[in-house]
């Protein structure tokens, strides 16, 4: 490849020149890693990515540099983002009012003058209002909303299509000094269209808006979360044409879920919603990745705490704790009816109502200033996105070649510290042959079979076999043999440590700065840890041997 | 074996007993539609206005108006509860704070204190009378209530040992006037 001019001169090739071509083997490796990253046959990609994914937010949610949500993220004061709170409105509600399933409009139109009471920052009222309502009943929730959006609370209506709201025009609804009421006027439409990861329909993306595959980006119907939170904002306008421009009728951004549920949830919540696990017992096999809890994420005030004190009577003498959660706090107002079927799969809470899709993706909006993370697919430039990819592994790829080369120095022909040397499967094999070969393969096969029966053996047989065969090395292996696979294991580690070191800042430029969820996290991590490379050095080695034959034809005046 | 037994038991007989369709009942305890002589001594919610409810249960209740408790009680008196509904919902006797043809209206009891709320609270019961420098026991006339000492120089164990006996009578006293001694 390069270095041409030195062999042709009969010098060894310069520093310069070696670099160059360290440099353009490590990109050939590299390449070859990302393809396979991406090599999505059967949507294997998909579903490690995935993975990768609710590892993270399964162990980290919580970390205020991965999810800043909240007063917890903002310690200093400063502009904590306002509270996202769900009420949830069931059978039991209903009944308190002599309602039942499905909640009727006159019912919302009650509910809504109860919310105004704790002068919240905005309302969603997550039901589909399609159904056919008594004038009257239409009239009075027209009425509530003017009375809510002249207080300056906004009152956002969810609707499947744009022209959803033009019924409760045509019952000709009038306020008290008989200037008309539209529903168009009093309430935002808004999408509560949901995205779910296919095979395993979990709730991991959040449209940015609803629309056709013909429509232009921006001309849909925003997304509940989206346009409250573009409303709370200086330019609305702006905020939503930034969030939809460019997009694709199937984008949507990644939702980030805390494993932990709300402490305010705790007064009602069966479970705890602190967890506790120790990564010692998720390592010990526990059924821990991703950890799931029913304790929501997002704090919950039930629809009938609010409309009988006897239901929750904790919430203040004077509801100092009601007006704490709720004065200037988002509300979005859901539904938890037996056989309704509005229910969201989560990827660490399990099933939970949908209103808390909203609600998480509005918490997301908020907790990243309006610059949620997007997948890759729906970027553009999308060949930039993989670039950097291609970059994070060009310099890991750089460090376990440069690790490789001095292994090879310390023992030529070994490629890893950690294989068996001659010495210790000189004593082994002995050993071993001192049984029949079918008792002893036997016996292996019977071992291997308890241990993927019985997982809790595992770690004990891991830990059993790797003391084993160190004091074999340490016996058997002559002092020249250990100094030189120590070196070789500092070396690893002093690879490893400078791949972590990649990796950190690759993460922080990635979520921070470019907005990449942490899907590739885990393959990153693999590629060190793991030795993935080892299993595709064998592209360098026919690498080489392209680049010794260019030069050697090269050096013969391009004769064959 | 036991315990799954019996959780296969308690769902069947839940499955036989409960309907799909049948609303949940609102809650056992319907105390403020139980309680005579209930009265709502004020606000629970600040300054806030309070939402009011015009209509009949059984034919429908719709939202009439928002209004401060002032409005309510232009002479900031108790309200007789004259109506109940689900131990949640309080008719009271104005027709008028939201307009004329509303007919009595209802208020949540989630927004003001009533005075059968405060009989089941016994321990709420030092924050609602005080110690006059008289040296006479005070307190809303409307509360039926054992006041305690809330001066710092007094501690609760050193209240008089007849202080129930001091306390106001209850139903058929005035209205709040607090600040004036009453009849011992």
């Amino acid at each position: 490849m390069s270095g041409t001019a030195a062999k042709t001169s009969g010098k060894p090739p310069d520093v310069q020149s070696r670099i160059v071509r360290a440099a353009l083997h490590s990109l050939l490796l590299a390449s070859v890693a990302l393809f396979f990253l991406n090599l999505n046959v059967l949507g294997t990609a998909s579903v490690s990515k995935r993975f990768s994914q609710d590892l993270v937010y399964a162990w980290f949610g919580d970390e205020a540099w991965l999810y800043p949500r909240g007063a917890a993220a903002h310690p200093g004061g400063g502009s904590i983002p306002p509270r996202v709170v769900v009420v949830m409105i069931d059978e039991r509600a209903l009944a308190l009012r002599g309602a039942r399933w499905p909640a009727p409009v006159s019912f919302h139109a009650q509910f809504l003058a109860e919310l105004e009471v704790l002068r919240p920052r905005g309302i969603l009222l997550d039901f589909l209002l399609i159904d056919p309502a008594p004038q009257a009943d239409t009239c009075d929730l027209l009425s509530v909303a003017s009375r809510l959006r002249h207080d300056g609370i906004p009152l956002y209506l969810a609707v499947t299509k744009a022209d959803d709201l033009a019924p409760m025009d045509g019952a000709g609804c009038r306020d008290a000094a008989g200037a008309a009421l539209r529903a168009s006027e009093v309430f935002t439409p808004v999408s509560v269209a949901r995205q779910v990861d296919g095979s395993d329909f979990v709730g991991r993306r959040y449209p940015f808006e609803q629309r056709a595959d013909d429509a232009a980006p921006g001309m849909g119907v925003a997304s509940a979360a989206v346009r409250m939170y573009c409303d709370s904002q200086r330019a609305p306008a702006a905020c939503v044409a930034r969030l939809t421009a460019d997009q694709t009728p199937d984008a949507g951004f990644e939702l980030a879920w805390s494993p932990e549920g709300d402490p305010f949830n705790q007064r009602w919540s069966h479970t705890s919603c602190v967890e506790n696990l120790s990564p010692l017992q998720a390592i010990l096999n526990e059924p821990a990745l991703p950890r799931e809890t029913p304790c929501p994420p997002v704090a919950t005030l039930f629809a009938g705490a609010l409309l009988s004190p006897e239901e929750d009577p904790a919430l203040g003498t004077n509801n100092e704790d009601l007006f704490k959660l709720a004065d200037r706090a988002f509300l979005l107002v859901g539904g938890n009816f037996r056989g309704s079927g509005d229910l969201i799969t989560t990827p660490l809470h399990t099933l939970l109502p949908g209103v808390y899709y909203h609600a998480v993706a509005l918490e997301n909006l908020l907790a990243f200033d309006g610059q949620p993370k997007v997948r890759k697919e729906f970027r553009t430039p999308k060949l930039a996105f993989y670039g950097y990819d291609l970059l994070v592994l060009w310099l890991l790829a750089a460090i376990f070649q440069w690790r490789q080369r001095w292994v090879q120095r310390l023992r030529p022909g070994e490629q890893s510290p950690f294989q068996l040397s001659d010495a210790a499967r000189g004593w082994l094999a002995p050993l071993i042959a001192r049984w029949p070969t079918p008792a002893w393969i036997v016996a292996t096969a019977v071992l291997l079979l308890l241990l993927a029966t019985f997982k809790r053996l595992q770690l004990l047989a891991v830990a059993l076999t790797i003391a084993a065969l160190i004091t074999i090395e340490l016996r058997v292996a002559p002092s020249t043999e250990i100094r030189n696979r120590s070196r070789g294991l500092l070396l690893y580690v002093i690879a490893m440590a400078a791949s972590l070191a990649v990796i950190v800042v690759a993460i922080w430029v990635g979520y921070r700065w470019l907005r990449l969820p942490p899907g590739d996290w885990l393959g990153y991590f693999s590629f060190v840890a793991f030795g993935f490379f080892v299993a595709h050095t064998a592209i360098l080695e026919f690498g080489r041997r392209v680049d010794e034959l260019n030069v050697a034809r090269r050096g013969s005046g391009g004769a064959q | 074996m036991k315990r799954w037994l019996l959780a296969v038991l308690l769902g069947a007989a839940t499955l036989c007993t409960a309907r799909a369709d049948e609303p949940v009942q609102a809650t056992a305890r319907d105390d403020a539609c139980l309680s005579l002589n209930n009265r709502i001594l004020g606000p629970r919610s600040g300054d806030r206005p309070l939402p009011l409810l015009a209509g009949d249960p059984a034919r429908g209740l719709h939202p009439a108006c928002a209004v401060p408790w002032s409005t309510l009680s232009p002479a900031n008196k108790p309200l007789a509860v004259v109506g109940c509904f689900r131990g949640s919902l309080l008719q009271v006797e104005n027709d008028s704070a939201c307009g004329r043809g509303t007919g009595p209206l209802w208020v949540n009891s989630r927004w003001v204190m009533t005075s059968a709320e405060l009989v089941q609270q016994p321990q709420k019961r030092v924050a609602m009378c005080q110690q006059l420098e008289t040296n006479a026991w005070a307190g809303t006339r409307d509360f039926n209530l054992d006041c305690q000492p809330r001066k710092k120089e007094l501690s609760a164990d050193s209240a008089p040992a007849d202080s129930a006996a001091k306390t106001p009578a209850a139903d058929s006293a005035p209205p709040a006037n607090p600040g004036t001694t009453p009849p011992k």
